[in-house]
């Protein structure tokens, strides 16, 4: 559509929009005031606004024992995070080649992870965090390697068996997941996989795979037959072919779909919660702090901790956005 | 490419899914035919199609079978409308802007549900925002009563999964030929003709697929509604899946709990048939 002149008409655009904004952002908003209050605060009859801001909630939920350096190591594991941030919204305009720019943030980020339990003691809460990011990790890099492969071959292939696995996978997609929380419960245990990184990880992999076939065959759809035909005529095998010439160009399609599982396994909370006891990830350590129907709880300690469980997936997601909206774009339209 | 290549290339994939997927659901049918409890774990008993009657003369079952009808055929209408009202206006801003407005609309999908919904319930709960702001207009303290609560898990529901419709609609409406619009408009078409008779038919498939998904995706709703009710019977909010919960923990009714998924594992199935039917005929049409 044409975009509308008239300036008054764009206001109100403009307006409507920035009421987006809020409906989307207030609660979150809202929750980072609280996780900065302390409970008298927190606690107040009318909302406070304006007020002393406190790190009792995050030292509670992420410390054993306040350290005596507390605000110092704070505000330097603060002042990293900003710059890496800012570094990574900033890649395009670096002069360098954003593949390294982002290894880089990547390297910096475990360097981090491993780094804080040396110099303050951390709570449970932190190991949740790690255990988040190995099983989120596992999780993308098998479901999309695997998933990568298949839906190349399921954008190429026309014969009959193509088709009806897709079919059954868009009915795998839509099943409830309840019902398979005793079969993986029962069968983990027996098999003494129970409560590791490799069942929740295959797991993940498996009940996510419907989608991720399905997605990247969509990006496999819009790449031309003839960039790999001319490869196979030069001598490469189909594999060959296949990981030389399609995978760099589809390389964007890649990055979404990765973000996707990323999302996905990062807001699982039941089959995890089911086949994890001491390995659990944060959405799950996160249901601690639900509270009750009318007692909400600490309300800064709650509020820190779902700061701290969703702030890092918000800016993964913000980072990569174009790559992301494109992604939805892509896998639905052709899809 | 040939079929042996192609069953190559799948073959991890497909493993995969037959192993964790397809054998399970196998298992499950059985266990659900079993009485189990958390005690007996390892030793269910066979008791046939018993628990599936249970289930299906259980007047829960059925409540909580209308009440997520009417989450259905209240939110995905609801959310797409609103995804597509937002969507167009997006549309009509360009540049830095446009992504400041969309990564702001994206947030509530990408916060992770449960955590979503705890954010989202701290604004009702005595010391929030929207239970102080009622209070000051109603004069009224915000009580949690099955009323607000499935109004409340209604407005939520609506809140996560609207950036879904907006994303999808305005990725669709940027493939929109600029032709067409045009030429609409040089016929003297008026915006909202242009919207009615350009942009939703060129949408209509992507809005198909919205619906379909959406109203899947409404069966499985559990975690907002757990984090919401707690699970508790007072609220009558049971959707399938939290009363399929229940059975399976607060009964321990392990066998029972299995029989209401695959129930419902049938039920989706055959409320499937419509997108398989449309997924089938396009894949013909496409080779």
């Amino acid at each position: 559509m044409r975009p509308i002149t008239n300036p008054v008409a764009r206001l109100a655009i403009h307006l409507f929009l920035w009421a987006v904004v809020l409906y989307s952002t207030v609660p979150f908003i809202w929750t980072t005031l609280n996780s900065f209050k302390t409970i008298k605060d927190a606690n107040a009859a009318t909302p406070q606004f304006i007020f002393d801001p406190s790190l009792d909630g995050y030292s509670a939920v992420l410390l054993k024992s306040a350290p005596d350096n507390g605000v110092l190591v704070a505000s330097g594991i603060f002042a990293v995070l900003v710059a890496l941030v800012a570094i990574g919204f900033l890649a395009k305009r670096i002069p360098l080649p954003t593949k390294y720019i982002y290894w880089g943030i990547a390297g910096v980020l475990v360097l981090m992870i491993w780094g804080i339990p040396r110099f303050v003691r951390t709570a449970e809460f932190y190991d949740n965090f790690i255990n988040t990011v190995i099983i989120a990790t596992g999780a993308v890099i098998i479901s999309v390697a695997i998933g990568s492969v298949a839906g190349y071959a399921l954008a190429r292939y026309t014969g009959i068996s193509g088709i009806a696995i897709l079919l059954a996978a868009i009915a795998f997609r839509s099943l409830p997941r309840l019902g398979y929380i005793l079969p993986y419960f029962q069968v983990s245990q027996d098999l003494g996989i129970w409560d590791t990184y490799y069942v929740v990880i295959i797991v993940l992999v498996a009940v996510n795979q419907p989608f991720t076939i399905w997605m990247m065959r969509a990006f496999f759809m819009t790449v031309p037959r003839e960039i790999e035909d001319a490869a196979m005529v030069d001598g490469a095998s189909r594999f060959g072919a296949f990981r030389r010439v399609v995978i760099p160009v589809v390389w964007p399609g890649i990055v979404a779909t990765s973000l996707f599982m990323l999302l996905v396994v990062y807001h699982e909370f039941i089959l995890i919660r089911i086949l994890t006891q001491s390995n659990q990830t944060l959405t799950v350590a996160m249901s601690q702090f639900i509270g009750g129907v009318s007692v909400p709880g600490s309300i800064p300690r709650q509020s820190a901790a779902a700061v701290v469980s969703v702030l890092p997936l918000i800016l993964v997601v913000l980072i990569f956005q174009r790559q992301f909206v494109k992604g939805i774009g892509t896998g639905a339209v052709k899809g | 490419m040939n079929r042996k290549a192609f069953f190559q290339f799948t073959a991890p994939s497909n493993i995969v899914m037959v192993v964790l997927l397809v054998f399970p659901l196998v298992y499950a049918v059985w266990l659900g035919m079993n009485f189990i409890t958390f005690r007996t774990i390892n030793e269910p008993v066979f008791v046939g199609l018993d628990n599936f009657r249970t289930v299906l003369s259980d007047p829960s079952f059925w409540a909580s079978l209308r009440w997520t009808l009417v989450i259905v055929l209240v939110t995905v209408p609801a959310h797409m409308i609103i995804g597509f009202v937002i969507a167009l206006f997006l549309d009509q801003v360009k540049g830095k802007m446009r992504a400041f407005y969309l990564a702001a609309a994206l947030i509530p999908m990408i916060v992770v549900p449960l955590i979503g919904t705890i954010i989202f319930k701290q604004l009702f709960d005595p010391p929030g925002l929207v239970a102080w702001a009622y209070k000051t207009v109603t004069g009224n303290l915000f009580v949690f009563d099955p009323n607000s609560m499935k109004l409340l898990i209604m407005v939520h529901t609506i809140w996560i999964i609207t950036p879904w419709a907006i994303v999808l609609f305005f990725a669709g409406m940027q493939t929109i030929s600029e032709d067409l619009v045009d030429a609409s408009s040089i016929d003297g078409a008026s915006r909202l003709q242009q919207i009615r008779h350009v942009v939703v038919p060129h949408l209509r498939p992507l809005i198909l697929l919205t619906l379909l998904i959406a109203v899947m995706d409404m069966f499985r709703l559990f975690d907002n509604v757990f984090v919401l009710t707690r699970l508790n019977p007072v609220f009558r909010a049971d959707t399938v899946m939290t009363y399929n919960y229940r059975t399976a923990t607060t009964l321990k009714r392990l066998g029972l709990g299995n029989s209401i998924a695959i129930i419902l594992v049938v039920a989706i199935v055959v409320a499937l048939i419509p997108l398989m039917y449309v997924t089938y005929r396009d894949q013909i049409r496409e080779r």
